[in-house]
């Protein structure tokens, strides 16, 4: 253990130590959350990915990836990035949007590109670029398909995940798709976006609830503890499940037919190195780049589920 | 004051203070269940039941050996990363072992073999650490925590250790197999808890906890092995984590950093909810068993109803835990006072 | 004795037919008891005879159950909680509540600091105190801090806290338990200076001669009675025995039986240096009471404690029974059949909030053992032995040890060391802080052990206890053996010139007398 623990410092110290040597490349700093969770997983894999394409494509574009465990470390590190390493750009995807409006309009002030994904700034005209998967859409795209599979009396339940604005955005989106379709909402509860409070949030649902049609898991985590608490209880052919993001597994399973899961909703972790692609060409390209690229959430099924597959992924 | 009566007399007394002490926390746990059944009757089937009690065996199994740690005054936050890490770590061995010679029963034999030495390792090195080069539990453990959850993270790319399907078929049943319709995490727990048990109120060692915890200056003028003692408390929870480990993988066959979030706190509160003071000195394996089980019905109630709003579960939690030692210390204190009357 | 204060001065404090029960257990029985301004009231009695009671109820922690108490002339209900010090009523306990890491002038100062504003006073409050300390003729720095001094000077510093408060009644219990002859000497001059001012000081000791040689008044006390309120001029410290524990007090110290002069060496020390500790040498028969005097600080509990193997010794050699004894560890000697009794018996000795069979058998847990379990039959029956043999008394074997009083709770320990069955004890202070009668019962104890063939070391500062014990009395003086005195040698002025510096030498030669 301890060896690996010190090649990844050796590793970290030689990264952060060679852009100091070309001093004319155009440097990029990318701030993101650590990854403490499957879909964060996914976001820092991608953004090391674009990391490596885009600097072995473009030898004067240098790329600082910083990760950060709470707003309070994000905005130290964007102050870093500014003062230390006098980036040209910043990709930021903020932890909460309002704790980092400072730390990032200084970085705008001090001259540099901003791109923010996912989570967009109460004050937009700090950002240059605004690079966001939709939570609304998520929402209301898994609406329809539920719509497709139930009907009047067909009831169901939904897992949340932490009470955040991203929840609440694509709770409130889903329930304004189903209105009307007289599907009936048992009950929602919150899974944090963990597979364990997935699995046990359901077992309670089961228990409680004898007529099941459909769960909403809204994310694929909780999706997983989910399959497991309905397999446990015997009840795989009494409904099915739909969670949202992207994974891997779940991805797999689409291809391969699986009943419990037969759709996945897209909220890519990959959008990381669509910000930072499109931030890339603003010094690349003849033009500046400038406005918002808002990703769709397309329902993935049997048919499309290939392309969205990323094996080497963790997510 | 000391009215000089004789040694005769008072033995009975003893067991009935003993019965006093016990019935705070679980007058709690009979208030949760009327509670549970009152707002929603499947509270009491027998399949919510069989859950409610699956899923308290991971914390009470580890909060059984966080009693010892706690009543020898110390204390363990690396709990929950330490679970995350054995997990992570079974994984990727039993994954490697299918990889080289298939999936058989021997790779989960090997996995499990790999938790227990990984536990007890892990434990050894939080008692190591406190006992001899003399740093503050705290400290130590919260150090360990941070190493254990960013080694999970690393190891899994930040993402999730998934379990081979091969094996994860074969050791699927320790946790969704029942027998005589008690599932094997249940009576892995009820081992554990009898087992401590007898290790607190029947060994030297549970005395020498409870000494040490007590003052640990009478303990060392007691001939006690303080450093020792104190040590083996340690390997004890990483054992005990470790066990819960073995239950806990075959339920999602997979590892996270999500893995064992906060159980270090779940289990803490577990073993106070019980009546062990966090101070040390006193410990009770009966008392943390049934705080396991509080702690999993309020959640569980809380699933089961919608008459609170999903924001204010946090507070609710936080209210019956309260409610729950206040119970536990205002009736000790009630019973001092009648004696006194 | 300050004869200045007469009868015809009307009373500070007074209580009027107190009685006070815990429960259904009556404690006092309609006590009258008052004090005079300039006057040193002394309450004496046996563990048990409710003095603790009884200064709780002048100070206000506890309420009487009937009567009333009396404060400068008005019939007044004392606040609890120790409030009662706001009123100049002000209680120095034994074991001496001051807080460890603060100052000296942080601790007089300690809940009413001056202030002004939000702001602390520092300087004002260490003027004060300095004025204070010198008032009281002490010198200690008020920047000190409280676990740097010794516990005679941690006493001078409750004193100027009583005296910062402008105590009007200063009461004592047992001050001078923890303090050595020289101390004891000095603390009296501040009783006296105090007096002097009209403080009405309530004093509680164990210690008869203290009492004779500095009270006005005595009470005597027995099983929660009053027995009498006499003048000290008429008294003899035989008569105040008398009247506390009720019988003839004949005996206090037991005869002594010389060990054999072929009696096998079962202790043998050589050049011992430790932390505290140099050049030690001793040698200790079966059958002998070997004491170890000197004053507070010198060195004694240091030699105890190196040789069971609690602090590592830097030099010298250790032999029992003629095998070398390198302990690093209690249970090593333990097994060698060699035990320590400290002499800290809340902080090191017992566990204060267990009962009394855990604390009986913990350092024997061992013996108790069937199958690799507890056999709580056999730690009962060793608690019903031990509690007959060494007359420990508990309302309830369930009770909390640390609310037990320190002469049930010295005998308890005396019980747990012999426990062990060892061949040579080591006895630190073992009647520290306890009445006459327990004393006499504990000096008979140790003579029977040796009596038995055990050998014994007594380490104490009452002199009269290590004389009238002893066959033989190792003098230490600042880490070092100042002497060794033997047979007729064994005399007070004989230990005080040793133990003062004013002799020395003489030990090589007679080691093993």
């Amino acid at each position: 253990m301890s060896i690996k623990t010190l090649t990844m410092a050796l590793v970290a110290t030689t990264a952060l130590a060679v852009p100091a040597l070309a001093q004319e490349k155009i440097k990029i700093g990318v701030s993101i959350p650590a990854a403490t969770h499957g879909w964060t997983g996914g976001l820092n894999y991608h953004a090391q990915e674009a990391e490596k394409r885009l600097e072995s494509t473009y030898s004067n574009i240098d790329i600082i990836l910083v990760t950060a465990d709470s707003p309070a470390d994000q905005a130290g590190d964007i102050e870093d990035l500014v003062s230390v390493q006098q980036i040209d750009a910043l990709v930021v995807l903020p932890f909460e949007s309002d704790p980092l409006v400072e730390p990032v309009r200084q970085a705008k002030a001090a001259g540099a590109f901003i791109t923010v994904v996912d989570r967009g700034l109460p004050d937009a005209s700090i950002q240059d670029v605004y690079v966001a998967g939709n939570n609304t859409e998520l929402g209301a795209t898994s609406a329809e398909y539920f719509k497709t599979r139930l009907g009047e009396g067909d009831n169901i339940v939904i897992l949340r995940g932490i009470p955040t604005v991203i929840d609440t955005e694509r709770f409130d989106a889903f329930m304004a798709g189903i209105e009307g379709s007289g599907i009936n909402v048992l009950d929602n509860q919150f899974a944090n976006w963990n597979r364990d409070d997935g699995f046990e949030v359901m077992q309670d649902f089961l228990s409680r609830f004898p007529d099941i049609d459909g769960v909403w898991a809204q994310d694929d985590d909780i999706a997983m503890g989910v399959v497991e608490a309905v397999r446990q209880a015997g009840r795989e052919g009494e409904m099915f499940i739909v969670g949202g993001a992207g994974m891997k597994d779940v991805i797999k399973g689409i291809m391969d037919g699986d009943e419990l899961i037969p759709v996945d909703v897209l909220y890519p972790p990959a959008m990381i190195a669509t910000a930072m692609d499109v931030t890339v060409a603003n010094f690349l390209s003849n033009g500046p780049v400038a406005g918002s690229y808002i990703l769709g959430a397309p329902l993935v099924t049997k048919d499309n589920a290939a392309q969205f597959y990323f094996p080497d992924s963790p997510f | 004051m000391t009215v000089s009566v004789p040694e005769t007399a008072a033995k009975p007394q003893k067991g009935f203070k003993l019965d006093f002490k016990t019935a705070g926390p679980l007058i709690a746990l009979i208030l949760l269940v009327i509670l549970g059944y009152s707002l929603n009757p499947a509270f009491l089937n027998e399949g919510n039941i069989t859950n409610l009690l699956t899923r308290s065996a991971f914390i009470g199994i580890i909060a059984v050996g966080a009693t010892f740690v706690i009543t020898a005054g110390g204390i363990d936050l690396s709990v929950g990363s330490m679970a995350a890490f054995i997990a992570g770590m079974m994984i990727i061995i039993m994954n490697s072992a299918v990889s080289s010679m298939g999936a058989s029963v021997w790779t989960v034999l090997l996995g499990v073999g790999c938790s227990l030495i990984l536990g007890i390792g892990a434990g050894y090195i939080n008692g190591f650490l406190t006992t001899k080069a003399k740093i503050e539990a705290f400290i130590v453990t919260l150090g360990t925590m941070g190493i254990y959850r960013s080694l999970v993270t690393y190891f899994a790319d930040g993402g999730t250790l998934s379990l081979n399907s091969g094996a994860r078929e074969i050791y699927r049943p320790v946790y969704y197999d029942s027998f005589l319709r008690v599932p094997y995490p249940v009576w892995v727990f009820i081992l554990v808890a009898v087992i401590g048990w007898i290790l607190m109120n029947r060994t030297a060692f549970g005395r020498y906890c409870m000494a040490i915890g007590s003052n640990e200056q009478v303990a060392r003028y007691s001939a006690i092995k303080v450093d020792r003692v104190r040590t083996w408390t340690y390997i004890l929870q990483g054992l005990c984590v470790s066990l819960a480990t073995i239950i806990y993988v075959p339920r999602l066959g997979s590892a996270s950093s999500a893995t064992g979030v906060l159980w270090e706190l779940e289990a803490i509160a577990a073993v106070i909810i019980g009546g062990t003071m966090l101070k040390g000195g006193y410990g009770r394996i009966g008392g943390t068993v049934i705080g396991a089980l509080i702690l999993t019905a309020i959640g569980n109630i809380l699933n089961l109803t919608d008459i609170i709003s999903n924001y204010l579960n946090g507070a609710v939690q936080g209210v019956i835990i309260v409610a729950a030692v206040y119970l536990q210390r205002g009736s000790f204190k009630r019973a001092v006072r009648k004696k006194a009357e | 004795m300050s004869d200045a204060v007469s009868t015809s001065v009307p009373a500070i404090l007074s209580a009027n037919r107190i009685s006070k029960s815990f429960g259904d257990i009556p404690v006092l029985f309609s006590i009258d008891f008052d004090i005079r301004p300039g006057e040193v009231h002394a309450i004496i009695g046996e563990n048990g005879a409710g003095k603790s009671t009884l200064i709780k109820i002048l100070s206000g922690i506890e309420q009487p159950t009937s009567g009333s108490i009396t404060y400068d002339g008005k019939t007044v209900v004392l606040p609890p909680n120790g409030q009662a010090a706001a009123m100049g009523i002000v209680v120095i306990h034994q074991e001496l509540l001051l807080a460890e890491h603060l100052s000296v002038a942080d601790s007089i100062f300690l809940g009413r600091e001056l202030r002004s504003g939000p702001f602390l006073q520092l300087k004002e409050m260490r003027e004060k105190t300095r004025e204070i300390l010198a008032a009281l003729d002490v010198n200690i720095d008020p920047d000190a801090r409280i676990n740097t001094l010794s516990v005679a000077d941690k006493q001078m510093v409750e004193i100027a806290k009583a005296i910062s408060r402008d105590a009007r009644v200063i009461i004592m219990d047992e001050p001078t338990a923890v303090l050595s002859v020289a101390e004891t000497k000095t603390f009296f001059e501040q009783i006296r200076r105090l007096t002097a001012k009209g403080v009405a000081v309530i004093f509680i000791s164990h210690k008869l001669d203290e009492i004779m040689e500095l009270a006005d008044r005595v009470t005597v006390l027995r099983d929660g009675q009053l027995i009498a309120t006499v003048g000290t001029e008429n008294l003899t410290p035989d008569s105040i025995a008398q009247m506390m524990v009720g019988r003839e007090l004949s005996n206090l110290y037991p005869p002594k039986h010389e060990p054999d002069v072929d009696a096998e060496v079962l202790l043998s020390v050589r050049g011992l240096s430790a932390p505290g500790i140099s050049d030690i040498s001793f040698d200790l028969r079966r059958g002998e009471i070997l004491g170890f005097a000197g004053l507070i600080g010198s060195g004694r509990t240091a030699v105890a404690e190196a040789v069971v193997g609690l602090t590592r010794k830097t030099a010298g050699t250790v032999t029992v029974r003629g095998a070398p004894a390198d302990y690093t560890h209690v249970a090593q000697s333990l097994d060698a059949g060699l035990a320590y009794m400290t002499k800290d018996r809340k902080g090191r000795g017992l566990l204060l909030n267990a009962g009394l069979q855990p604390n009986l058998t913990l350092l024997t847990l061992k013996k108790h053992m069937k199958y690799g379990f507890l056999d709580g039959r056999s730690e009962e029956q060793a608690l019903d032995r031990a509690v007959r043999r060494f007359d420990v008394r508990a309302r309830d074997p369930s009770v909390a040890v640390g609310k037990l009083s320190g002469g049930n709770q010295q005998k308890l320990m005396l019980g747990k060391t012999m426990e062990s069955d060892p061949d040579i004890v080591i006895m630190d202070e073992p009647t520290r802080g306890i009445d006459v009668g327990t004393k006499q019962q504990i000096y008979h104890i140790i003579a029977a052990l040796a009596a038995e063939g055990k050998a014994i070391i007594v380490i104490s500062s009452e002199m009269q206890e290590v004389i009238g014990l002893s066959h033989r009395v190792v003098v230490m003086r600042q880490g070092r053996m100042a002497g060794v005195l033997e047979g007729a040698e064994i005399s007070e002025a004989e230990i005080m010139r040793y133990a003062a510096g004013i002799k020395q030498g003489g030990e090589n030669d007679r080691l093993s007398a």
